[in-house]
């Protein structure tokens, strides 16, 4: 009995966040000075609060609230991920990489 | 006949003013005091030349060589008397014309000078004075044609040189002395003539009475002859006879010729030397005339006629001066009309002392004042006038200096004064008409008042032309009109103020304290109103400042309904453009610490934004607009980074 809860916890951990080993990117840092964090990759988890523009070329710019405080991010969904329907009020988590801009680029998303 | 006499005498005044009364007698023959002794006894000299060719004295051109010499000369362009032409003296208007040129005998330099001096002068009533008058009083009597004899005449004579040594004669009994002793020579030479010319009469008669015994002794002789038998020898002896006859009559009717030539010559220098006389005579009693030294005229006539009693009375003077008496008294021109006009002179300056008097006591001052003037001007050398009491004399001075000052202040367009003097002169004066002087200053006053009223509209619309043009006509007509001054310093102090106004307007701009001029905006419009480029500057002023006020109201109005980052967005959009405004400044700060997290994302969305870091900057703007949605920064910045994020969005 005790097993087969810690085995369920186990499990469904590991299929709930994929990126589990990469850090959370600090929000705050990030506000104040994004450039002392480019080349890095964070992962974020938030809702898609809205969608600024599309670029065929280069993807979608959405903004997500993060879901630890209330603060909102600029997320570049590059062209990878045009497969996946992203639509306001959808939850992900997202493996960014903080480009030499500050701008948050996706690497890889997947649904929280 | 007062009339014809002021017209006459103003003549007469202004030629003696003139000095130039005598160049009317330069043309007649001058002859010395004393008479340069004529040749008495019969000499057989040539034949004087004889100077009247017309006859004797007395007729129609009786002038004969007087009257010639006399005349202007011809070669000279017209008369030389009083310049081109006779003064004319129009009572009416009291106006003088003369050489082209016309007086007011009441408001000239020359007259009000004498007149000023006369009513200043003490009365004539000194004991020499009134010893004076009296001798020229005595002499007129002694004179007289009802008490004339030699002796009187005489003693007549004697006075004369006891006046001259008066002071105030100056000297003109003397000259009439001289010229009666003149003639009294003349006289008595004409009478050693006459006696010489008896003696040549007698040797005339003497030689005649020869010539006649010669012809008839000759006829007898020839009758004698008659009775020769022989005929041959009778006509010889008759021839002899007549040879004889001849040789005996030629010598005495040679002589009987030059007898009867200087019977005529002395008879031509008597004629001629009574003329000169009787010419010089005259001048020097039209001078007298002519000065206004009536006294001396009369005492003139009166000699003339006892001297030359033959009753030849024309005046032998030249064309203009005869045309002086007879054009403008109608009478024609002798000694009598000389005598009559001095008498009528001396009453009517009688009577017109008599009128002053009279209109004094009543308080008339203006007619009294014009009385005396025109008393003095005709009698200024006559008792009546120099006896005058000098403080009645002094009333109408007093009221003579206002009218000539009321003259002047006319003339210099001094209403003020004018208008003062009328005053006073109304008060002082009873029969005084203000009415022509007040129609020139009350209509001088009206038009000038009008001039200043276009004057100060011009000014107020910032018409300089007209402002100028009004001042100077307003100046023209009354330059010391008060009004005049208080507009000048109004319109100064206006520019004092406006050119302070333009010169803080300046330094304003400069400041960019746009706020105090919005403040002070209507001076610096009244102050602009002449400068096209101050009034756009100030236009451009106003219309920033009302944007600013507008944004402060709606900010303070967003404000009050809560909405702190909507307040703050309003007045730093206008802060953007207007930093330097205090007052948005302050709302602006007030409203910063209201609504400090949204103000502080926009900021930090910014700063990054100019640092190049789009992604954080983005975040912030995001961040602001979860703060206030409605925020236009807000959304412009988000709208901004996203284009740069991705150029090729759609």
């Amino acid at each position: 009995m005790l097993a087969a809860f810690i085995g369920s916890r186990f499990f469904g951990t590991a299929t709930s966040d994929p990126f589990r080993t990469v850090s959370s990117l600090d929000v705050k840092t990030y506000l104040e000075n994004a450039n002392s964090l480019r080349g890095n990759v964070y992962k974020v988890e938030g809702e898609v609060v809205n969608s600024l523009a599309w670029s065929a070329s280069k993807g979608r710019l959405v903004a997500i609230k993060v879901e630890k405080g209330d603060d909102v991010l600029p997320v570049l969904v590059t062209t990878n991920f045009n497969h996946i329907n992203i639509q306001k009020g959808q939850r992900f988590i997202f493996l960014l990489e903080v480009d030499d801009k500050g701008i948050l680029r996706t690497k890889d998303m997947t649904k929280s | 006949m007062k009339r014809t006499l002021a017209i006459l005498l103003a003549s007469a005044t202004f030629a003696a003013a003139q000095g130039n009364v005598s160049s009317e007698f330069q043309n007649a023959p001058q002859q010395p005091a004393q008479n340069p002794p004529q040749p008495l006894a019969p000499q057989p000299a040539p034949p004087q030349p004889a100077p009247a060719q017309q006859g004797p004295a007395g007729g129609q051109n009786g002038g004969g060589a007087a009257n010639q010499g006399a005349q202007p000369n011809p070669n000279a362009g017209g008369s030389s008397f009083l310049g081109k032409d006779v003064p004319f003296f129009d009572p009416g208007s009291n106006i003088i014309t003369w050489d082209g040129k016309s007086w007011n005998i009441n408001n000239n330099a020359l007259f009000e000078a004498r007149f000023e001096k006369y009513l200043n002068a003490p009365p004539a009533t000194s004991p020499p004075e009134t010893e004076y008058q009296a001798l020229l009083q005595q002499i007129m009597d002694k004179l007289s044609p009802g008490r004339i004899t030699p002796r009187s005449t005489d003693e007549a004579f004697q006075l004369l040189a006891r006046a001259s040594r008066y002071q105030q004669d100056a000297n003109l009994c003397d000259s009439i002395a001289n010229q009666v002793y003149s003639a009294w020579l003349a006289r008595k030479n004409n009478d050693r003539l006459n006696a010489a010319s008896g003696a040549l009469e007698d040797e005339r008669k003497r030689l005649e009475w020869n010539a006649r015994l010669t012809a008839e002794g000759t006829k007898l002789e020839g009758s004698g002859s008659g009775k020769s038998k022989d005929g041959a020898v009778n006509q010889q002896v008759q021839q002899q006879q007549q040879l004889s006859r001849e040789l005996q009559m030629q010598p005495i009717l040679t002589r009987l010729a030059e007898v009867t030539a200087l019977i005529r010559a002395n008879q031509l220098k008597r004629e001629v030397a009574e003329l000169q006389v009787k010419i010089e005579f005259q001048s020097l009693i039209v001078q007298h005339f002519l000065q206004r030294r009536f006294q001396h005229a009369l005492i003139g006539t009166r000699f003339y006629r006892s001297i030359f009693a033959d009753g030849d009375s024309q005046l032998r003077v030249g064309e203009d001066a005869k045309n002086l008496f007879s054009k403008t008294s109608g009478l024609p021109p002798t000694m009598g009309t000389i005598d009559s006009l001095a008498n009528e002179i001396l009453r009517d300056v009688h009577e017109g002392v008599q009128a002053f008097k009279f209109l004094l006591s009543k308080n008339e001052l203006q007619s009294a004042s014009k009385r005396l003037a025109e008393t003095f001007m005709i009698g200024e050398y006559l008792p009546d006038v120099r006896t005058l009491d000098r403080e009645d004399k002094r009333r109408a001075l007093a009221f003579v200096q206002k009218s000539n000052q009321l003259i002047s202040a006319i003339e210099v367009k001094d209403f003020s004064m004018a208008e003062k003097l009328v005053k006073e002169m109304s008060e002082s004066a009873r029969d005084f008409d203000v009415s022509k002087a007040m129609a020139a200053i009350e209509t001088a006053k009206q038009i000038s008042a009008m001039h200043i009223a276009k004057a100060r509209n011009a000014a107020v619309s910032g018409d300089k032309e007209t402002l100028e043009a009004e001042l100077k006509a307003a100046t023209e007509i009354w330059p010391r009109n008060p009004a005049l001054t208080e507009v000048s310093q109004m319109i100064f102090s206006q520019a004092d103020v406006q050119s302070r106004a333009l010169v803080d307007f300046d330094q304003l701009l400069s400041q960019k304290n746009y706020r105090q001029i919005l403040d002070d905006r209507m001076r610096f419009i009244a102050a602009t109103s002449m400068y096209p480029e101050k009034q756009e500057q100030l236009r451009k002023v106003l219309e920033d400042m009302q944007v600013i006020e507008t944004s402060i109201i709606q900010a303070q109005e967003i404000e009050k309904r809560g909405d702190y980052a909507g307040a703050w967005e309003s007045a730093e959009k206008a802060f953007r453009n207007f930093p330097d405004d205090n007052k948005l400044n302050q709302v602006r700060a007030n409203l910063t610490t209201k609504a400090a997290d949204f103000v502080h994302a926009v900021r930090q969305a910014e700063e990054l934004e100019q640092k190049d870091q789009p992604g954080s900057s983005l975040a912030w703007f995001l961040k602001a607009q979860s703060e206030y949605p409605a925020s236009d920064f807000a959304r412009q910045g988000v709208e901004r980074l996203t284009k740069k994020i991705l150029p090729d969005a759609s």
